[in-house]
C-alpha cells in the first residue's frame, strides 16, 4: 500500500513538474539573431576588459574589435532574409497536445510498469532474512546462519558437527572436509570424527577412497575398531584395490555383525550384491577397462578432479567407439561400450551403438541376437527401424 | 519495496523522456515558448528519477538483496563494501542504467545553464537528448531490466567476477561513460543546429566546453582502463589494440578533432559544417563503441552476457541515430552559412591538418576493429587484425601529426607564418635532438628508432614550453616582467600547453617501454635471486594467505640495488572461492617514473616457482602523461572567457585573397 501511495507521488510530482512552464505566463521571446548580437555584445564588454587588465595588446585588440564587428554585420546581412517569426498555430491544438503529454506520464509509466514491474514482492536484504524466525526459513538460509557464526566462533566444535552431516548429505563435500577438520582441530580426534571427515574426503573424490582418507578410517579403526563406517570404507579400498576378496569378508562380517536397524548393514549387504554382479560380469569388465589402463594412468586418476575423471572416461568410450567402427565384429567389445553409455547415462548413445553394432553384426546373426538380449538387460532396446 | 520503487522510477523515466523528446521539439516547429519549455523540468526529472532507480539498486547491491536476479548473479555477501557498490556497474544491465544516468545528467546541466542559449536552439538540444534518453531507457527496460526478481530469493549470490574485483571498477567505467555520453551533448547541439537550419553564435560557445569536459573524461577513462589492464591481466602491457579498447580509442581520436575545429569556429566562426558533421560522427562512434562491447559481437572482459536480442535492439538505435542525423546533415548541412575566411599557412590551417590526420587516424582504427567483425559474418572465417597492422597504419599517420602539434599554436589566426614559428621553435628542436642523440650514445645504442620516438616526445614536451615561454616573452623583455606575463597569461594557453605537453609524455612512455624494456622469465627456488637493470631480485617464500572472499598463495620478493635491500614485492595467484576462478595478482614496485614488476606462474617440481619478471623503463609516464592532458582539459574550462580569435593584420607580404573553408 505504500508502495502505490509513492508511486501515485512520484507520479503526480513529474506531471506537475512538466506543466510547469504553462502555470507560468512568462512570453519573453527573442528571435535567433537577436541572440546572436547578444552574444556577440558580451564578446565586445569581455574584449574591452581584457584590454583595460592589459591582457591584449592594443593592435590584437582593434583587430578582434574589426573580427566581432565584421560579424554583427554579416548578421544584419543574413537578418533582413530571415523571417523572424515562425507560425502561429491555434491556442486549442497546442493545449490538446500539451494535455496528451501531461497525461503520457501517468498513462505510460503506470502502464508500463503493471507490465514489467512485481509490485507485490518485498525487498529481501540478506541481513534482515538471517535474523528472522528460524522456524520460517529455509534450510539454505539456516545453513549460512549457522556458517557466519561459526566465521565468527571458529572453535565450536558442536557447530562444526552439526554442519558436516549436512554438507555431506547435500553433497558439498569439501565444505564437509573443511567442517571435520575444524573439528577434530578444536575438539580432539575422535572415532567418529575421523571416519566422517574419512567420508567427506572420499565423496570429495568422487568416490574413490585416497590415501588420505585411508589414513583418516584406520586413525578412527585405531580407537575404535568396531566403527562401521571405518570398516565401510577400508572395504571400498580394498576392492578398489582388486582384492575383492579381503572387501568381500569385511562387508559379510558386517551385514551379520551389525543390528539390523544400523544403515551400515544396508549398505554392506548391497555392496555385497554389487560385488557379486561385478564378479559374475567381471570377465568382460577386468579384460577391457580394467587391464586397458596402464598402473600410472590409475595413479593419475587418483589425483584428478571429477571432471577431469569425467573427461578421461569420455576419452576412453571414445576411443572404444573409434576402434569398433574400425573392427565391428567383435561382440565383447559392443558390450562393453553400450554399458559405458549406460553408465554415463547416455542411453539415447547407447541405442545409436546398438543399433549400429546389430547392422555390422549382421541382423539375424547370433552374436547380434546375443547382444539385444544383452542390451535389454542394461533397460536399453532395440531403436524402431 | 526500494527495489519496486527503484524500477517504476525507472518506467517513470522513460514516460519523462518521452516528453523531453516531443513537446521541445513540436514547441520549437510551432514557436510556443511554454511547449518549447516543457522539456526542461522533464529533462531534470528524468535525471531526478533515474538517480533515483540506480541508488535503488545500489541499495540492493549493498544490502545483498538477493531478492533482484541481477544483484544475485554479481554480487556476494562476502564481498568488501566498495565492490558491492562498484559491483552495481560491473555487470552489463547496471552498467547501461549508469550509462543512461550520465546522460539523464547532461540533459539536466543544459536544461539548468543553458538559459542564455536561444530558446529554439535549447528546445532543440533537450529534444534529441531526450530521444537518446528514451531509446536507451526502453532498451534496459525492455531487454536488460537490472530490477528483474527472483522468487524465492538464493542465500548467497555467484559474485563478481574477480578481474573486476579492484578499485580500477570504482573510477574506468565511469569516466569512460562521462566521456562517451558527454559527446551526446555535441551530438545533440549539431543535430538541433541542423534541424533549425542555422548554427547560431552561441553555438560554438556551448559546444567547445562539453567537447572540452567529456575529451577529458574520455582521456582519463582510457587512462585508467589501460593502466588497469596492466596490473590485473598480469602481462604487463598497456596496449593491445584489441577491439574494445579501440572502441574507446575511436571517439577519443575524433573528439579530439572535434575539439579543436569547435575552437577554430568559436574564436573564428569557420569550419561550421565540418564541426556539425564531427559531433555528430564522434557520437556516432561512440554508439558503435556501446553496441560493439554491449552486443556480444565481441568477446573480452566487457562483454558480461550475450543475448542477441540486445545487439539487434542496439543496432536499431545506432542505425536510427547515426542514420538519422546524417541523413539531416545530408538535407541540411547546404542551409548552414559558411564561415570565415584563412589562408592554408595559419592557425585555422593547422587545426584542418589536425583534423584531416586524426579522422583519417581514426578512419585506419575503424577498419582494423571492424574489418575482422565483416570478414567472420561474410564468410565465417576468424581473422585478428592486431597489432602489426595498426603498427604499419596508424603510427605512420599519427607521426607527421605529433611532429606538428608545436607549430600550431605558434601560427596566428587567419595567416600565420611558418617560418617565423620554426625559427622561434628551434631551441625546441635543437634540446629534444641533443637530449635523445645523448641518450643513443650513452645509454643504449640499440635502437634508433627508440631515440627517434623519444625525440618525438621531447619535441612536444619542449614545443609547449616555447610557446608559453614565447607568450610570455621570456627573453625579450625583463624577467620579472616576463613571470608577471606568464601568470597573467589565459588559462586557455596553460590548457593547450599542458595537453600537448602531457600527449608528449605519454609518447615518451610508450617509446620507452616498448623498446627498453626487459623481461626475464625463469624458474625460480626460494633464495634464489635474479638480476634485471641493475637490480636484484630475491625469491624468499611462498605462503598461503586468505582475504575476505578470496585464498592467496602469495610468493615475496626482496628488491636489492648495489647490496642494499629497497624493499618487499609480493606477487600472489588468488583464487576467489564462489565462483572458483584463479586470477594473478602482480607485484608492481615504481622506482621514480620506471616500475618493476613481477607475475608468478605455475609451480613446477616441489618448490620451483614459474616468475616472469620485467623491467619497465619510464612506463609511469604514459599515463602520468594522460593526467596532465586530463588537467590541461580542466584548466582550459576554467577559463570563462569568451573567446574571439585574433586575426593576424594583412601585410604586404601576404596580400593574396584568404582561401575560403568550411
Amino acid at each position: 500500500m505504500v508502495f502505490w501511495v509513492l508511486a501515485a507521488l512520484l507520479t503526480f510530482g513529474a506531471s506537475i513538474a512538466v506543466l510547469g512552464p504553462f502555470l507560468r505566463t512568462d512570453e519573453r521571446r527573442a528571435a535567433g539573431a537577436e541572440h546572436d548580437l547578444t552574444v556577440y555584445r558580451d564578446q565586445l564588454i569581455e574584449l574591452e576588459q581584457e584590454v583595460r587588465r592589459g591582457m591584449i595588446s592594443q593592435s590584437d585588440a582593434a583587430e578582434a574589435r574589426a573580427e566581432i564587428g565584421r560579424r554583427i554585420l554579416r548578421l544584419k546581412e543574413g537578418g533582413t532574409t530571415e523571417d523572424g517569426q515562425p507560425q502561429k498555430l491555434s491556442g486549442i491544438a497546442v493545449k490538446v497536445f500539451a494535455l496528451v503529454m501531461v497525461l503520457a506520464v501517468p498513462v505510460v509509466s503506470w502502464g508500463l510498469y503493471a507490465f514489467l514491474g512485481s509490485p507485490e514482492l518485498q525487498s529481501a536484504p540478506l541481513a534482515a532474512r538471517l535474523t528472522q524466525d528460524p522456524a520460517q526459513a529455509s534450510m539454505e538460509e539456516l545453513i549460512v546462519r549457522a556458517e557466519r557464526h561459526l566465521a565468527a566462533n571458529p572453535d565450536d566444535v558442536r557447530g562444526w558437527e552439526t554442519l558436516g552431516p549436512i554438507y555431506l548429505r547435500l553433497g558439498r563435500y569439501q565444505d564437509a572436509v573443511a567442517a571435520y577438520r575444524r573439528a577434530i582441530e578444536f575438539g580432539g580426534s575422535t572415532p567418529e570424527r575421523e571416519a566422517a571427515l574419512g567420508e567427506a574426503l572420499v565423496g570429495e573424490k568422487g568416490g574413490l577412497v585416497t590415501a588420505e582418507a585411508e589414513a583418516a578410517f584406520l586413525r578412527a579403526l585405531a580407537v575404535d575398531n568396531a566403527s562401521p563406517r571405518a570398516r565401510f570404507f577400508i572395504a571400498v579400498a580394498r576392492a578398489q584395490e582388486g582384492r575383492n576378496e579381503e572387501a568381500g569378508a569385511i562387508w559379510e562380517e558386517m551385514a551379520a555383525g551389525l543390528p539390523e536397524n544400523s544403515p551400515w548393514r544396508g549398505a554392506a549387504e548391497q555392496a555385497l550384491v554389487n560385488l557379486a554382479n561385478l564378479r559374475r560380469e567381471g570377465s568382460a569388465l577386468s579384460e577391457g577397462t580394467k587391464g586397458g589402463i596402464p598402473e600410472e594412468e590409475l595413479a593419475a586418476v587418483e589425483n584428478m578432479t571429477q571432471e577431469e575423471r569425467q573427461e578421461m572416461i569420455e576419452a576412453m568410450v571414445a576411443s572404444l567407439d573409434t576402434r569398433l567402427r574400425e573392427n565391428p565384429a567383435d561382440l565383447k567389445g559392443w558390450q562393453r561400450l553400450l554399458r559405458s553409455y549406460v553408465v554415463l547415462g547416455r542411453t539415447n548413445e547407447a541405442e545409436k551403438v546398438l543399433a549400429r553394432a546389430v547392422a555390422a553384426l549382421g541382423d539375424q546373426s547370433q552374436e547380434a541376437r546375443e547382444l539385444v538380449q544383452f542390451a535389454t538387460g542394461l533397460g536399453i532396446s532395440e531403436e524402431e527401424r | 519495496m526500494s527495489v519496486e520503487l527503484g524500477h517504476f522510477a525507472l518506467v517513470l523515466a522513460l514516460a519523462l523522456a518521452l516528453v523531453q523528446s516531443f513537446a521541445p521539439l513540436v514547441g520549437a516547429r510551432l514557436g510556443h515558448s511554454a511547449l518549447m519549455r516543457m522539456g526542461e523540468p522533464a529533462a531534470i526529472t528524468v535525471f531526478g528519477l533515474t538517480a533515483a532507480a540506480f541508488a535503488a539498486l545500489t541499495f540492493a547491491y549493498v544490502q545483498s538483496d538477493f531478492s533482484v536476479l541481477n544483484v544475485w548473479e554479481n554480487s556476494h555477501s562476502a564481498k568488501p563494501l566498495l565492490f558491492k557498490i562498484t559491483g552495481t556497474w560491473g555487470n552489463h544491465e547496471g552498467s547501461m542504467l549508469l550509462w543512461v544516468l550520465i546522460l539523464a545528467l547532461f540533459g539536466a546541466l543544459v536544461a539548468a545553464f543553458g538559459r542564455n542559449l536561444p530558446p529554439t536552439l535549447r528546445a532543440n538540444v533537450l529534444a534529441v537528448q531526450g530521444l537518446i534518453a528514451t531509446a536507451f531507457l526502453l532498451f534496459i527496460l525492455l531487454t536488460s531490466n537490472p530490477f528483474t526478481r527472483l522468487v524465492p530469493p538464493p542465500i548467497e549470490g555467484r559474485d563478481l567476477n574477480p578481474i573486476l574485483q579492484d578499485i580500477g571498477l570504482a573510477i574506468h567505467p565511469p569516466l569512460l561513460y562521462l566521456g562517451y555520453v558527454g559527446f551526446s551533448i555535441s551530438f545533440s547541439f549539431a543535430v538541433a543546429a541542423l534541424i533549425d537550419g542555422r548554427v547560431d553564435a552561441a553555438w560554438a560557445r556551448w559546444v567547445r566546453p562539453w567537447t572540452l569536459a567529456a575529451w577529458a573524461f574520455l582521456t582519463g577513462g582510457i587512462a585508467m582502463g589501460s593502466y588497469w589492464a596492466y596490473y590485473e591481466l598480469g602481462w604487463g602491457g598497456f596496449w593491445f589494440w584489441d577491439p574494445v579498447e579501440n572502441a574507446s580509442f575511436l571517439p577519443w581520436l575524433s573528439g579530439t578533432a572535434l575539439l579543436h575545429s569547435a575552437i577554430v569556429m568559436e574564436k573564428r566562426s569557420a569550419l561550421k559544417i565540418w564541426t556539425v558533421l564531427l559531433a555528430i560522427l564522434t557520437f556516432s562512434l561512440s554508439l558503435l563503441g556501446t553496441f560493439l562491447v554491449r552486443s556480444g559481437v565481441l568477446t573480452s572482459v566487457h562483454a558480461f552476457a550475450t543475448d542477441p536480442s540486445r545487439g539487434v535492439f542496439i543496432l536499431a538505435i545506432l542505425v536510427f541515430f547515426i542514420g538519422g542525423a546524417l541523413a539531416l546533415f545530408a538535407l541540411r548541412a547546404a542551409a548552414l552559412t559558411p564561415g570565415g575566411l584563412f589562408h592554408p599557412i595559419s592557425r585555422e590551417g593547422a587545426l584542418v591538418l589536425n583534423n584531416l590526420l586524426l579522422t583519417t587516424a581514426a578512419a585506419t582504427v575503424l577498419v582494423g576493429t571492424l574489418y575482422p567483425l565483416l570478414v567472420e559474418a561474410l564468410t565465417g572465417e576468424k581473422i585478428s587484425v592486431g597489432a602489426p597492422f595498426f603498427n604499419l597504419t596508424f603510427i605512420p599517420l599519427f607521426l607527421p601529426l605529433l611532429a606538428a602539434v608545436p607549430f600550431g599554436p605558434l601560427l596566428a589566426w587567419k595567416r600565420g607564418d611558418l617560418l617565423a614559428a620554426t625559427q622561434r621553435l628551434q631551441v625546441a628542436f635543437a634540446l629534444s635532438a641533443i637530449c635523445s642523440l645523448a641518450g643513443y650514445l650513452l645509454i643504449d645504442r640499440a635502437s634508433a628508432l627508440s631515440a627517434i620516438g623519444m625525440a618525438l616526445g621531447l619535441w612536444l614536451v619542449l614545443g609547449a614550453v616555447t610557446d608559453l615561454a614565447l607568450k610570455a616573452g621570456i627573453g625579450k623583455v625583463a624577467p620579472r616582467m616576463a613571470l608577471r606575463r606568464l601568470v597573467g597569461l589565459p588559462l586557455s594557453m596553460f590548457g593547450t600547453a599542458l595537453a600537448h605537453a602531457g600527449l608528449g609524455l605519454t609518447v615518451l612512455g610508450i617509446v620507452c617501454v616498448t623498446t627498453l624494456e626487459v623481461e626475464r622469465i625463469l624458474v625460480m627456488r626460494p633464495g634464489e635471486t635474479v638480476e634485471i637493470a641493475d637490480y636484484h631480485l630475491r625469491f624468499d617464500n611462498m605462503g598461503p594467505f586468505t582475504g575476505p572472499n578470496y585464498t592467496e598463495d602469495r610468493a615475496a620478493f626482496t628488491l636489492f640495488s648495489g647490496g642494499v635491500v629497497r624493499g618487499e614485492i609480493i606477487s600472489s595467484k588468488r583464487l576467489y572461492t564462489a565462483r572458483g576462478m584463479p586470477t594473478t595478482e602482480a607485484g608492481i614496485r615504481t622506482i621514480g617514473l620506471s616500475q618493476l614488476y613481477v607475475s608468478i606462474g605455475d609451480n613446477v617440481s616441489d618448490d620451483g616457482l614459474v616468475v616472469r619478471v620485467w623491467w619497465k623503463p619510464m612506463v609511469t609516464l604514459i599515463w602520468l602523461g594522460a593526467v596532465v592532458m586530463m588537467v590541461g582539459g580542466a584548466v582550459s574550462l576554467m577559463d570563462r572567457r569568451l573567446r574571439v580569435g585574433v586575426p593576424a593584420p594583412r601585410r604586404a607580404a601576404t596580400a593574396t585573397a584568404g582561401k575560403s573553408a568550411r
